[in-house]
């Protein structure tokens, strides 16, 4: 029941693995299995979970980015991405946490404000994705972005850490959040 | 707590064989170790890589960090303080390798030309076709230069030109008016008035005298006709003086 770390293990040699939370199962299997589908020269692991803290008694390879999925159509969903982030430890918001929110397109459905989640991303210093993830296209895209995300969390890129990708993706908000 | 969080893994076996190494496989057997090379000097960036960060974190976990309980207010001007201080190491970094970047290009350019022949050389005649390029860029800026000043002289001119103009026609306008205001005040005063009633006074005596002198004559009963002389005074008494 511990708070997740990032460097506590060793990296598998050519492996990356990401974590993706959220309360919509059927949404989190369509992404796993789309950014499966993605050609990568590393080894990706998908583990999918409803919910942080996660049993320590499944022995699990060191994860390199968390997903946390919000689905603007739900207050639940946010709420549990609320009560997960405690589990997490600090230095993982050091560019290994990404917020994706789901739902935007359907307007009238939304029952989370944008700026909910904007301002969540903002207080976790994060990069916040939006995506439409039922639509096949837009899911294949974000899978994508995902995996190349996830290639640069977990080491593979030399040159780039997660921390100066946080950087450069942090340049492109800051006009937005100014207006919070 | 286990009942609530349940956890999938969902795996894929890559192709660890070497970037896009499937179909490369029937190819020739001399492929094969070159797969294999690419794949260990990826492996092994990733790796330097993944060491570097491992250092990193060490190194950062090697500060203190304050342990007093702070404003949120103040936590969020903190982080970005350290944000900028980040960026700002980023652009120093960024700045070095450029820097770093155009010495060893230089070098190499002059270990480059040091050994071969000059006048062959394509790249000296480049170097010679942008120094030409440069130098007649440099003219034509000039001679634009020169051309505004020239424009912006007449502009000028043409400005004071206009302000003269306008001011001559300001005076011409004031000498007007205060002519046209003499004028007014002139018909208004009242040694015009007295003058205009003497004058009228001097006509009607003189009027009177004139028709005095004509029945004067008239009655005389002299042929005035013939006299010249007489004539002359008899047509010079029909004048009406009010006329004039």
């Amino acid at each position: 029941m511990s708070a997740l770390r990032p460097l506590d293990k060793l990296p598998g040699l050519n492996a990356a693995t990401i974590l993706l939370v959220g309360t919509e199962d059927a949404l989190l299997q369509q992404l796993a299995d789309s950014m499966l589908k993605e050609d990568c020269t590393s080894e990706l692991n998908v583990h999918l979970a409803r919910a942080l803290p996660l049993p320590c008694s499944v022995n699990r390879p060191r994860i390199d980015l968390i997903v946390f999925v919000v689905n603007l159509h739900s207050k639940h969903s946010l709420q549990n991405v609320e009560e997960s982030l405690c589990h997490l430890d600090a230095a993982f918001f050091l560019g290994k946490v990404t917020f994706l929110a789901t739902g935007a397109g359907r307007d009238s459905h939304c029952s989370v404000h944008r700026n909910t989640v904007v301002k969540l991303a903002h207080t976790y210093r994060s990069p916040l994705l939006f995506c439409d993830l039922e639509v096949e296209d837009f899911r294949a895209s974000m899978a994508q972005r995902l995996v190349r995300l996830l290639q640069i969390c977990a080491g593979h890129v030399p040159g780039v850490s997660a921390l100066n990708l946080l950087s450069l993706l942090r340049g492109s908000e800051n006009p937005s959040l100014e207006d919070l | 707590m286990e009942t609530q969080s349940e956890e999938q893994a969902v795996a894929k076996p890559a192709d660890s064989g070497g970037e896009g190494g499937r179909p490369q496989v029937a190819g020739a057997p001399a492929v094969r170790p070159e797969d294999r090379m690419t794949l260990l000097l990826r492996l092994r960036a990733q790796t330097k890589q993944q060491l570097l960060e491992y250092k990193s974190m060490v190194d950062a976990n090697e500060e203190k960090t304050p342990e007093q309980i702070m404003q949120e207010k103040q936590i969020e001007a903190k982080i970005e303080e350290l944000e900028n201080e980040v960026e700002e190491a980023k652009i120093a970094f960024e700045m070095k390798k450029l820097a770093l970047d155009r010495m060893q290009l230089s070098t190499a350019l002059k270990k480059h030309l040091e050994k071969i022949d000059i006048k062959t050389s394509v790249l000296v005649d480049n170097m010679k076709q942008i120094l030409n390029l440069n130098k007649l860029i440099m003219k034509s800026q000039q001679e634009t230069w020169d051309l505004e000043e020239k424009l912006l002289d007449v502009r000028k001119k043409r400005l004071q030109l206009k302000q003269a103009s306008e001011r001559k026609l300001l005076e011409i306008q004031t000498e007007k008016n205060k002519q046209k205001d003499d004028l007014d005040s002139m018909g208004n005063s009242n040694k015009i008035k007295t003058i205009q009633q003497n004058l009228e006074t001097e006509i009607q005596i003189t009027t009177v005298i004139q028709h005095v002198f004509q029945n004067l004559i008239l009655g005389s009963k002299v042929n005035w006709a013939e006299d010249p002389a007489l004539k002359e005074t008899v047509l010079q008494l029909e004048k009406n003086l009010t006329m004039i």
